[in-house]
């Protein structure tokens, strides 16, 4: 640069001037280089050499908001994504710097899942890789800590997919097996199971959501039982953690092995929680008493969905959902798909149809029932006038069933949705529930577009 | 992956062909059948759209169309949802009937177990109690036989076992064959799955762009109608406007026509009418001159009678002119001398203001003088009067000084000279200083002799009714006669020679009188503060008021108010005494001790002019009188002060003074010989003194010395003599 600018110096001759005589003197004191290549637009200006030595010295002197709005906008552009994050998180707010930040880590990504903020995604992401690649008593808690007050503003949800389970010795995996989840695994044991979360939680302020999953990912060949261990430790600290955590509003523990013991635990510390609406525990072990537990907790929370689908509540859990189903006045959506129901625990929750005025949703698929629920179901159905979706697919109603259920169908006028494919009902009865569901359909079109035009 | 674990794609029950052949199948005839419906749906639409045109054009065919396709996309959308969830519903089946199997398999296996469990221990049992039956036997053979029987027997029980274990083996590895295929089996499904909502995803795409054609085309369809619509309507009313105009204008002619006719009509009538009336106005025209000429006739006539009488009036009026010029005449005449009287008249009012004027102009000034004059009089007199007084004290001094230096020269001549006793002549004026003063203390003023007479009255309360009654006429009658008296001598006499003309009685119930019915001259508010004062106090503040009002100042007035009552009430008697001559003394009597109180305030209105007068009179006379009066006095007075003063050294005296003056003077001119004897003594003795300084001298000089004879020697004697007087030296050095 300096180069060029010496040579048009050396370059401003007298020709230049008898060239154009009669220009005015004001241009003819202008520098008007030979050289093509030359122009003015070269030499840059002396606002973008301070800009660029902003942009370079960033690290050592973040300067950011005493600049004017057109010089900020050129810096986020030259800003390099891999600035230490203790100088950008809470300084840099501009969407198109997180940005590049999550595409040059991640590649592109769907930033409509995080409410549209790069810098959501980016915390979000990179808090949960910190998690998700936490060994216990290796890893450092102060990698975990030292990130809380740079994303804590930001960390909206949650969604870690694998937790890895401390390092151990050989011999000592067949100790712990031995003892469980049993309470003498403290002295010679790890710290901790898995990473501990009762030392975030309560730090991250505005943490809605929060998805877990006890196990590890691509495991492969190396396959081993206790990879997939959800220790009661771990689940105590987590329940912990869990009350603590004031704003969560969805949680969602799947395929952690979580069995009755663990679900009773958590519901007894998640009883009363200020701000919890969905509680996920699909693909868990579930037996009837932590169904007992989650149905206690239905009436001490405000929850709105509830999804416990493959797990192994039968009968009697059944009937412990169906009473409280039969009391509650917040639950929307009730999912129970692949469970072992059977007759008993489906004529307890069609029973609780019947007094239950929120519910929206039911799922009831693969649960092994036959005729009685149907039964049971279709007077309910006949009564109720608030649920809107029914799920029964998978269920061996059969042909009576299926009279049974078109004619609950009939004297209903709210169901829009009802699935009851695959459950050996004839195809007339589907054909007539199907037209039901339609005419229900059109029915409460009609009624919203009436609402419409009176709003 | 667990069995509990896994979702429900990754089921891993292996499901027989030909179940999963006819789920395919039936999946498919379902796609088959789902799409005849929705073709057969669209094609009786859009048959039904045809026909719907035509039938309500009225209803809004767009929202017509829009819930229609809406409904069809509802319905495309459910069944491809439907058609992807087959998919998982499917799997769902298929693991809850894994489930169902496993089950079923495990309480198999368990009963297996169970069964497999007993029968090995019944075996263990037998092989046990062989144990016993072999310890009972001794020889060696049997011992053996027992071991080999021993030993196949654990060998079926090993093999039972091993057998079993293999099974379970076997059923291991065949679930673990069935797992993969299940992987299998789910991977495709995902694959079918993804396929399946690709493909929905595209006839959804498709179906809203054919429905979204459609609804443009319908609205598209609507909006032309709609301006169709619009326009024939628009057309038709441009029609019926034109119409109507066209019927109008026809109205218009006929209605035109018609008017024209009616004024044609008009026309010919008011042509006839005017017609007849100028026939008849002209015969009018005919009659009126005929008596036009008529009247001209009467008229010739009556202008000939006219024209003479005009002649005869015309004569009258020169008659009357003429003399109406000499009355004017007249009156102008008269008016000039009005006019010149009035002039006059004016001129002399106006003199006469002018005069006025001027003399009272003069007379102010004259007053204004008279008043200077006044004032410079009375300075005049002040000063002089002091002036006078001054001089008079001045002269007094000197003359007491002579008169005392005379006194003491008297005085030292007697006790010196004469060598007698000297007695003082009684000297009063010696104490006087001043002029002498003519009785300042005459007048009492009016008040004091009022209150002393009211003071009077509370001693001879004292005394008897009777008493005073009689006294009161006992000094009536002289009283009154000294009223006549008093008032025929002179209206002006000084009060102070004449007090006792009215009783003090008669003048206390006067002033009582006063006090009662002149009240009307106390002020008010002194009424209002002389009420709570005794009643003598009361009437003497009151009487003092009336008094002030009046103007009577002095005691002497007092008396004059009482006499003038006295006489005003003889007056009234003697009227009514002429009146009625029989009863009048009684009446008169009764009256004569006080005037009726009616008749007070006419007396006393009376007094108030008389006495006004009389001041008046008096008051001139005193501002002039005062000099006088003080100039008069000295004439004789003085004379007689400045006499007594000049008589202290009596005739007598005077003789021995002259005697004894002839005696001194002798005896002055011895004493002056003496004196001049004494002189010429004196001189000798100086003379003397000289010598002897001059001889001394002449003793003491040097000359002297040198002498043979010194003359000190000689005069040895004379020295001691002369020693003693020391003025002689001196004057000898001199």
């Amino acid at each position: 640069m300096d180069e060029t600018v010496a040579k048009t110096l050396l370059r401003m001759d007298p020709p230049v001037f008898k060239s154009n005589p009669a220009a005015d003197p004001r241009k003819m004191r202008r520098i008007i280089a030979e050289d093509a290549e030359w122009s003015l637009a070269v030499v840059p200006l002396l606002t973008n050499l301070c800009l660029q030595h902003i942009v370079s010295n960033f690290e050592a002197q973040p300067m950011l908001d005493d600049l004017l709005p057109s010089h900020k906008i050129y810096v986020l552009e030259k800003l390099p994504p891999s600035l230490p994050l203790h100088v950008t998180a809470n300084l840099i707010s501009d969407e198109g710097y997180w940005k590049k930040c999550c595409v040059q880590r991640w590649g592109l990504g769907d930033v409509t899942e995080y409410g549209n903020s790069w810098k959501r995604m980016f915390f979000e992401r990179h808090l949960e890789n910190i998690i998700e690649l936490f060994i216990p008593d290796v890893t450092d808690t102060k990698v975990v800590l030292d990130m809380v007050p740079l994303c804590k503003n930001y960390v909206k949800r949650l969604t870690i997919s694998q937790l890895l389970p401390p390092i151990r010795d050989p011999q000592k995996p067949e100790e712990d097996d031995s003892s469980d989840s049993a309470s003498d695994s403290g002295n010679d044991g790890p710290s901790m199971d898995h990473f501990d979360f009762g030392v975030l939680l309560d730090k991250l302020i505005y943490l809605e959501e929060l998805h877990l999953s006890y196990g590890v990912k691509g495991c492969g060949m190396n396959f081993d039982w206790n990879l997939f261990e959800f220790t009661f430790r771990d689940c105590e600290s987590l329940a912990k953690a869990l009350k603590s955590c004031k704003t969560l509003k969805v949680l969602r523990i799947h395929q952690s092995r979580v069995d009755d013991e663990k679900c009773r635990l958590l519901v007894n510390y998640l009883l009363d929680h200020p701000a919890l609406l969905e509680l996920n525990l699909s693909h868990n072990l579930i037996g009837d008493r932590g169904a007992r537990a989650i149905g206690k907790l239905l009436n001490r929370s405000c929850l709105h969905i509830l999804s416990v689908y493959d797990n192994q509540i039968r009968g009697p859990g059944a009937q412990a959902l169906g009473h409280a189903l039969s009391k509650n006045t917040s639950l929307l959506s009730l999912n129970l798909r692949l469970n072992r129901l059977g007759d008993e625990g489906g004529q307890a929750i069609a029973q609780a149809l019947v007094k239950n005025q929120t519910l929206l949703s039911l799922h009831l698929g693969s649960n092994q029932l036959s005729e009685p629920t149907a039964i049971v179901l279709s007077q309910a159905l006949a009564k109720n006038s608030t649920l809107k979706s029914i799920n029964l697919s998978c269920n061996r109603l059969g042909v009576d069933g299926g009279k049974v259920l078109e004619e609950g169908m009939s004297h209903n006028s709210t169901v829009v949705d009802c699935d009851v494919r695959l459950t050996y009902i004839e195809q007339e009865s589907e054909v007539c529930i199907s037209q039901i569901l339609r005419s229900n359909l059109s029915k409460t079109c009609r009624k919203h577009t009436i609402e419409a035009n009176i709003k | 992956m667990s069995q509990n674990g896994n979702n429900q794609q990754n089921a891993e029950i292996p499901v027989p062909s030909v179940l999963s052949q006819n789920q395919e199948e039936r999946i498919a005839a379902r796609r088959l059948r789902i799409a005849a419906r929705i073709e057969a749906k669209k094609r009786s639409e859009q048959g039904e759209d045809s026909g719907q045109k035509v039938e309500d054009k009225e209803e809004t065919k767009s929202q017509l169309q829009v819930e229609l396709s809406e409904r069809r996309i509802q319905k495309l959308k459910i069944d491809g949802t439907e058609l992807v969830s087959n998919i998982q519903v499917a799997a769902d089946a298929r693991e809850s009937q894994r489930r169902d199997e496993q089950e079923e398999e495990r309480r198999l296996r368990l009963e297996k177990l169970e069964a497999e469990a007993k029968s090995s221990l019944e075996k263990f049992e037998e092989i046990s109690k062989k144990w016993s039956e072999a310890k009972v036997r001794e020889i060696p053979q049997q011992l053996r036989d027992a071991l080999k029987s021993q030993s196949q027997l654990c060998a079926t029980l090993l093999e039972d076992k091993n057998k079993l274990i293999h099974d379970l083996q076997k059923e291991l590895k065949v679930s673990d064959d069935r797992y993969v295929r299940d992987l299998k089996r789910q991977a495709d499904e995902v694959d079918l799955m993804v396929e399946r909502m690709e493909e929905q995803i595209k006839t959804l795409i498709k179906s809203y762009r054919v429905e979204l054609q459609e609804i443009e085309s319908a609205f598209e369809q609507e909006t032309r109608a709609l301006l169709e619509g619009n326009l024939q309507a628009w057309e038709q009313m441009r029609k019926d406007r034109g119409n109507k105009e066209l019927e109008n204008l026809r109205q218009r002619i006929s209605r035109v026509e018609e008017f024209e006719g009616l004024l044609q009509k008009l026309r010919v009538e008011d042509a006839e009418e005017y017609n007849m009336i100028k026939s008849k106005l002209e015969s009018d025209v005919q009659v009126l001159q005929q008596q036009l000429q008529q009247m001209k006739a009467t008229y010739q006539l009556n202008q000939e009678k006219l024209e003479y009488n005009f002649q005869v009036l015309k004569k009258r009026d020169e008659e009357n002119t003429i003399t109406k010029s000499q009355q004017k005449r007249k009156i102008t005449r008269l008016q000039d001398i009005l006019n010149n009287v009035k002039i006059k008249c004016a001129s002399q009012e106006k003199q006469s203001r002018e005069e006025n004027q001027s003399q009272t102009e003069d007379y102010r000034r004259i007053m204004q003088q008279y008043k200077h004059m006044q004032k410079k009089m009375r300075r005049f007199a002040v000063i002089d009067a002091q002036k006078f007084e001054e001089v008079w004290r001045m002269n007094e001094e000197e003359v007491k000084a002579l008169v005392s230096r005379a006194l003491e020269i008297d005085r030292l001549i007697h006790q010196q000279q004469l060598g007698l006793e000297w007695v003082a002549p009684p000297l009063p004026f010696m104490q006087r200083s001043g002029p002498v003063r003519t009785h300042p203390q005459a007048h009492s003023s009016a008040l004091q002799s009022v209150t002393s007479m009211l003071g009077r009255q509370g001693e001879e309360e004292e005394k008897g009714r009777m008493e005073e009654e009689s006294t009161i006429r006992a000094e009536e009658g002289p009283s009154s006669e000294d009223v006549v008296s008093g008032s025929e001598a002179g209206g002006t006499g000084s009060g102070a020679e004449k007090p006792r003309r009215v009783s003090q009685k008669t003048v206390k119930r006067l002033l009582e009188l006063l006090c009662d019915e002149a009240g009307f001259l106390i002020e008010s508010k002194l009424l209002k503060l002389l009420t709570p004062l005794e009643k003598n106090e009361q009437s003497l503040m009151k009487l003092d008021s009336i008094f002030s009002a009046m103007g009577l100042e002095h005691e002497e007035d007092v008396y004059q108010l009482a006499e003038f009552f006295v006489r005003f009430k003889k007056e009234q008697a003697q009227e009514q005494e002429e009146r009625g001559a029989a009863g009048g003394q009684d009446e008169s009597t009764e009256d004569e001790d006080l005037i009726h109180p009616n008749d007070v305030l006419k007396t006393l209105k009376a007094f108030t002019a008389q006495h006004c007068k009389a001041r008046c009179v008096a008051s001139q006379g005193s501002g002039q009188g005062s000099v006088s009066v003080s100039m008069a006095r000295s004439v004789g007075v003085d004379a007689q002060y400045w006499e007594s003063m000049a008589s202290v050294i009596s005739p007598a005296k005077v003789i021995v003074w002259n005697s004894l003056e002839k005696a001194l003077e002798k005896y002055h001119t011895v004493l002056t010989e003496r004196s001049k004897l004494l002189v010429d003594t004196q001189k000798l003795r100086q003379q003397n003194s000289e010598l002897k300084m001059l001889l001394h001298q002449y003793v003491n000089s040097r000359v002297n010395a040198e002498l043979e004879v010194p003359p000190t020697q000689v005069m040895q004697i004379v020295r001691n003599d002369t020693f003693n007087g020391q003025s002689v030296p001196r004057t000898m050095k001199r």
